[in-house]
């Protein structure tokens, strides 16, 4: 547990249960929001034909904004 | 795993539009049909970062190696993936409204175990964040500099010096000066900035 914020770490050692690693999702993109943008997903790779065709010209599906996490 | 709970657990992940819940729910499906098999699966690179650090990187699909000595046969691995009516094969399927890539062995130095994730369907294995973020790195400066690659990395060492992420510094340091990566200068530089950037302690540098 993160002694700051009682948000849940994800441990070396033992397994993080899944309502934990939930609960750490808005800390964790808000940690990296501080350092760089907000969307980094690249702009190619060459899975682009493959991906494009199944999410609509797209590379993946839209991410949830933050403050919804 | 019970025909109903694979189905069940198939719509589920179908229905789900948040990406980084719908990989970790299929890679837990996923890694439980393959170990009822024998093969230990692994969520590696963008993938696992993601699911670490919610950087919003990865695209919509799933990258696994096996830790086991041995991949499934062909037809086995085809067997197991009809399972969950994907379509594809036999390296990567499309399955859930998403991809799921089977790398191959997998590769690493780290003596830093696996991160593990009880997730709905099964625990989710992640690679060592330590390899992982060397590894990010390099791919940040090699064979060209890489503006995503260090964004990505960027955002992985925040999360960890915030407190979010548990992670071994030593063998960050340990893995960054073997021969197969030589990137500890790299490593150095931009984990200094980032803790610079966020005003808390530089790991690699205590003092």
């Amino acid at each position: 547990m993160n002694a700051k914020s009682k948000i849940p770490c994800i441990p070396i050692e033992g397994s993080i249960s899944y309502e934990d690693w939930l609960k750490g999702r808005r800390a964790r993109r808000e940690s990296g929001e501080r350092v760089a943008p907000k969307i980094i997903r690249r702009k190619s790779s060459s899975s682009d034909k493959r991906l494009k065709k199944l999410f609509k010209g797209e590379r993946g599906l839209p991410f949830t904004p933050t403050e919804k996490l | 795993m019970d025909p109903k709970k694979i189905k069940s657990a198939l719509k589920d992940i179908t229905a789900e539009k948040d990406p980084t819940i719908k990989s970790v729910k299929l890679a837990s499906l996923c890694t439980s049909l393959w170990a009822e098999r024998g093969v230990k699966l692994v969520v590696v690179g963008g993938s696992a970062i993601e699911i670490l650090t919610e950087g919003a990187y990865a695209s919509g699909d799933i990258d696994f190696c096996h830790a086991s000595k041995a991949n499934l046969p062909v037809r086995e691995r085809q067997e197991v993936m009809g399972l969950l009516g994907a379509k594809g094969g036999p390296r990567n399927w499309q399955v859930g409204g998403m991809f799921v890539d089977i790398l191959g062995p997998l590769e690493t130095f780290a003596r830093t175990g696996f991160r593990h994730i009880d997730a709905p369907y099964g625990q989710v294995l992640l690679v060592a964040p330590e390899e992982l973020l060397v590894e990010r790195v390099l791919v940040s400066v090699y064979p060209e500099k890489d503006q995503d690659a260090e964004d990505c990395a960027k955002k992985f060492i925040a999360a960890v010096l915030d407190g979010y992420i548990a992670m071994d510094w030593n063998e960050v340091c340990r893995i960054a000066n073997l021969p197969e990566y030589r990137n500890l200068s790299e490593v150095e530089k931009i984990v200094g900035e980032v803790a610079d950037e966020r005003k808390i302690k530089n790991p690699l540098h205590p003092d």
